[in-house]
Order: structure tokens, then C-alpha cells, then sequence
């Protein structure tokens, strides 16, 4: 392939990803899923009731890698029967959602049911107004995931086949999501009442902030927040996973010569070693500028 | 942790013997029902398989009730994936193998693994759960029995070439073994608390596996010796069945079903 063709092909494909992590992490913000999903679970339990949607499918690595390889399929079969690659991308991104939705749905109101003895009652207008939005955010992961897996297919030419391919950027997009976005919902969403960087105190637990700035806090308004960085920093991170990933071997070809090959590995150690080291400083700066955590230095003192 | 169940034994409901019959013998049977009427009457019977499947599920989902009641917690989903995995590989040997005789070389090698797999647990790891070896000898067939059965209803037959060709080829496989296993673990996951019922989290098993059976119903089109109309048809059919029963079930359970309203004043929670 041409280099310049290739490069585009990349720029697409890391398009694409940054999107689908954005709204992966979105999507679970809305529905409190993965590890937030405890503190909310919890929270009836320590008399706090709640109005917030109790999406437990699972983690989000098995969550994405249902929906995405549901979509997968439904597309490879549909191209199979030689519809076009948009729409059969589209319907198999819309069957994926539709499950993704019974999903979300049997995840809360179970939850919910299973809490009779702390008095939780499940709140029709939250399933009503949520599961549209949570199925909206996992239609356009979906979607994106499916063009990239596409595009490694058709104009990459990798070996596997869609759904596979699809299943497993379905695993990535959760596994991401997770780490890289849980942490703004979790620890500063859930716990905006008590002062930044304290950590979670035992005697806190359950104890999640419930009430919002106008009524009571429900999932949109975590999505509302977390849409403002960690969505956006959740899709940067995949992004540059998906981008970077590719594009060492988009510059060092190894169909050019086993050189070139070795070059690819090279760049990409290169690559790995800066981003180790470019980590380490934001942590030694954020350790200057806000912690050590102070209470614990006047007890020490 | 008390989000991971009551940390003793589940009681309640369908005793699990009748479950672990309904398992195997429905797995097996409907293996074996759908690949010789596909022979005998043509592909519109290889939905048969997925009725296995479903079977397998619901087995499969109360085991997992059972052992994740030990209060495992986040380690449901994990125990359920663990269940596709050997699964899979004891369904793809089965089925190399075994020939006519594959889905049952698969299911004793499946449950030779869950064996092995669950006296490790006990034995070397120590987690000391005194229904580990029999659960995950259970969960391990109930994987396998789940793979052959959707593999029935993709392929009309559950001979290595053919599924070898439609199945694993073509990537398919991958869609079996997440639909399969979030099967099996989400309806304990998703009812997961002090106040779970079997018959509620038996009744999501069935309608999750209800879409397994439709999704292997799409894949069906592409293959000739197996119709895809029966089986996406029945499958909605159950599902429909299976998702009002459930809301059914969660009216009769919870706490209170209401359209909006306020939080429970203190005075309610006392």
C-alpha cells in the first residue's frame, strides 16, 4: 500500500476508535456500570436509596465484546448476502444495540428486586429515560468499533475474520474504558461530598452523593459530568492505542524488508519507553502539586 | 461482601438435580434430535439445537446461582466466561474426535476439565467452597452443551468439517462463546442480591438465551443446511415469553414498582 494511503487508512481508524472509547465510557457512566457499579449497589444497603440506573452487565470488557461481536456478525453475515458495507455495518450495529438494551433493562430492574429488604423501589421513568441514551452511546461504539474491524479487513488485510476481529477490539474498548474512565466517575463523581483526594473512607461507603443541582442525581447528570474529561480522555487513550499501534508498521512496512520489520518493533519499544516515562513525570508533577495527603502529615507530625 | 449474596448456600426453588437432568439430557437429546431431522427432514429442524442450548443455559445459570452464592461477587462474570473457555475447548476435541458420538465425548471431557479445574480451585488456590469441584463440573458441561447447541442451529449438523467451516472459519465462534456466556452468568449477575429468587434469575437465563438462539438464527441464513426462519422466529417467541414473565417476577419481587417519585423518607427506612 501506498504510505501516504496508509497513513490516511490510520488517521480513519484512530478517528474512529477515539469516538467509540468516548462513548464506551459514556455509556457506562449513564448506566453506573463496572467499578463505580459497587458503590451504587452498596448504597441501599447503607440507607442511602437512589435514583440512579444499576447497569451490572458484567464488566465492560465482556459488555463491549457482546455487543461489538453481535454487531460483527450480523454485518459479516449481511455482506455475506452482498449488501452494502454501510448499511450491513448500520443493522448490525442496531441488532447489537437491541440486545444491549434487554440487557441494561433485566441488569436494573433485577438489581433493584433483589434489594426488597432496603427498601429500594425501582423508578420506571429512570429505565424510560436512561436505556434510550445507553443504547444511543452503544449503537455509535458499535458502529465505530465495526468500521475499524472493517477497515483492518478489507483494506489492511489482516487474517482474521470480522466478527473475530470485532469481538476482540470489543474486549479492548471495554478494558479501556474501564481503567481509563472509571477513575473520573468513581472516585470524583460518586464522591463529590467529601474533599478532593481523601480517598474513600470505610465509614463513607454507600454513602454516594444523591442529590444533584436541581433534584435528585441520576445517570444522566454522572454522563453530563463525566462527558466534560473522562469520555474524552477514555476515546484519546483508545485512539492512541488504535493509532499509534498501527502506525508503527504504517512507517517501518515489514513488507518492504525484514530491516524495516525489526525498525517497526524498535519504534514501538521507543514509543512505549517515552509514554513510560512521560507517565512518571505527570505523577512526580501531581505529586508536588497536591499531595502528599496533609492530615496525614500533621498526625505524622 | 454482602453485594455478592448471603455468603452460605443458595436454597429455594427447582432442586438442582432436576436442573442438572434438564441440562444434559435436553442438551444431548435436542444435539442429536436437530442433526438427524436436519438429515431426515430437511434444515428447518436445526433449531432444535438452540432448545438445547437454552437447557444448557438455564443449567448453566444455576449453577452459577449456586457457587457465586458463596458470596463471589465480581467473580461471576469471570466464572462464566471460565465456562465458554473450557467449553470451547472440550466441544472443539469432542467434536474432532468423537465423530457421531462428539457432543458426548465433548460433555465428559468438559466435565473432566470443570473437575480438574474446580479441585485446583479448592485444593491449590483454597478457597475452600465446599460445592467447587461438583459447580464447576456442571458449569463446564453446561459451556459445552451451550456450544454444540448453537453451533446445531448455525450449521444443521454438529459434524467437525462442517462446524470447522461455518463456526470457527468464519469467525462465528467468537459471537457463540459471548452470547453463550453472558448467558450463563448475567441472570445471577443482574439479580444479584439479598432478595434473589431462582425462578427470577432462571427466567432472565431463558430469555438471554432466547437471544443467543435468535443471533444463531441470523448466522444460519449463510449456511445451507440450516434455515434461519424457524430459528429466529422461535427465538423471539421465547424471548417475548420469557421478558414479560421476568417483569412479571420483578413486580411480584421488589420493594415497589412506580413510575417517578421521591427518594423513601427516613422514617420509611426505619
Amino acid at each position: 500500500m501506498e504510505p501516504l494511503m496508509g497513513m490516511g487508512v490510520l488517521a480513519l481508524m484512530g478517528a474512529a476508535a477515539t469516538i467509540a472509547g468516548t462513548t464506551e465510557d459514556l455509556e457506562s457512566d449513564v448506566g453506573s456500570q463496572s467499578n463505580p457499579n459497587s458503590q451504587v449497589q452498596l448504597a441501599p444497603q447503607m440507607m442511602y436509596p437512589h435514583r440512579i440506573y444499576n447497569k451490572a452487565i458484567s464488566g465492560e470488557p465482556p459488555s463491549n465484546a457482546l455487543i461489538c461481536a453481535i454487531g460483527g456478525t450480523v454485518a459479516s453475515v449481511l455482506m455475506t448476502a452482498g449488501l452494502s458495507v454501510v448499511f450491513a455495518i448500520a443493522v448490525g450495529a442496531l441488532i447489537a444495540t437491541a440486545v444491549h438494551g434487554t440487557y441494561a433493562i433485566t441488569s436494573y430492574m433485577g438489581r433493584t428486586a433483589s434489594q426488597k429488604r432496603f427498601k429500594q423501589p425501582i423508578y420506571l421513568d429512570i429505565i424510560r429515560s436512561h436505556t434510550p441514551v445507553i443504547m444511543g452511546y452503544a449503537f455509535i461504539t458499535t458502529f465505530c468499533i465495526l468500521v475499524v474491524s472493517y477497515i483492518m479487513v478489507a483494506v489492511l488485510g489482516h487474517p482474521f475474520p470480522l466478527a473475530l476481529i470485532a469481538f476482540i477490539w470489543g474486549i479492548t474498548v471495554g478494558a479501556i474504558g474501564s481503567s481509563t474512565g472509571d477513575v473520573h466517575y468513581g472516585a470524583e463523581r460518586e464522591f463529590q461530598n467529601v474533599e478532593f483526594g481523601s480517598g474513600l473512607n470505610a465509614a463513607n461507603s454507600g454513602n454516594i452523593v444523591r442529590k444533584a443541582e436541581s433534584g435528585l442525581r441520576n445517570g444522566i447528570d454522572n454522563s453530563w459530568f463525566c462527558a466534560k474529561f473522562g469520555g474524552p480522555v477514555t476515546g484519546l487513550a483508545f485512539g492512541m492505542t488504535v493509532f499509534l499501534s498501527g502506525w508503527v508498521t504504517a512507517v517501518f512496512d515489514p513488507a518492504i524488508s525484514i530491516t524495516w520489520g525489526w525498525l517497526s518493533v524498535v519504534a514501538g519499544v521507543v514509543l512505549v519507553l517515552l509514554m513510560i516515562i512521560w507517565n512518571r513525570r505527570i505523577e512526580v508533577a501531581a505529586r508536588e502539586a497536591y499531595g502528599p495527603y496533609k492530615e496525614d502529615e500533621e498526625v505524622a507530625a | 461482601m454482602s453485594a455478592g449474596g448471603a455468603g452460605g448456600e443458595a436454597t429455594g426453588g427447582i432442586p438442582q438435580n432436576k436442573l442438572i437432568a434438564v441440562g444434559v439430557l435436553g442438551g444431548l437429546i435436542a444435539a442429536y434430535a436437530g442433526h438427524f431431522l436436519v438429515q431426515a427432514a430437511g434444515p428447518a429442524f436445526a433449531f432444535i439445537g438452540a432448545l438445547g442450548a437454552i437447557c444448557a443455559i438455564v443449567w448453566g445459570c444455576a449453577a452459577v446461582r449456586r457457587v457465586a452464592s458463596y458470596g463471589l461477587g465480581t467473580g461471576v462474570p469471570s466464572i462464566g466466561m471460565m465456562a465458554l473457555g473450557m467449553g470451547v475447548v472440550a466441544s472443539l476435541f469432542g467434536l474432532a474426535v468423537g465423530g457421531i458420538a462428539g457432543p458426548i465425548v465433548a460433555f465428559i471431557t468438559a466435565s473432566i476439565i470443570g473437575l480438574v479445574i474446580g479441585a485446583l480451585a479448592n485444593k491449590v488456590l483454597g478457597m475452600g467452597i465446599p460445592i467447587m469441584e461438583q459447580s464447576m463440573t456442571e458449569i463446564a458441561g453446561a459451556g459445552a452443551l451451550t456450544i454444540i447447541g448453537l453451533s446445531v442451529a448455525m450449521t444443521g449438523t454438529f459434524m467437525f468439517d462442517a462446524v470447522l467451516e461455518t463456526v470457527v472459519a468464519t469467525g462465528y465462534i467468537a459471537v457463540i462463546f459471548i452470547a453463550g456466556g453472558m448467558a450463563i452468568l448475567h441472570p445471577f449477575n443482574a439479580n444479584l442480591g439479598p432478595d434473589e429468587q431462582q425462578d427470577r434469575t432462571l427466567t432472565t437465563g431463558v430469555e438471554k438465551a432466547a437471544i443467543a438462539m435468535v443471533v444463531a438464527g441470523i448466522v444460519a441464513t449463510v449456511s445451507e443446511d440450516a434455515s434461519a426462519i424457524p430459528t429466529i422466529m422461535i427465538g423471539l417467541a421465547l424471548w417475548y415469553v420469557a421478558f414479560r414473565k421476568y417483569v412479571e417476577l420483578v413486580n411480584r419481587d421488589a420493594y415497589k414498582v412506580i413510575g417517578t417519585g421521591l427518594l423513601p423518607t427516613e422514617e420509611e427506612l426505619e
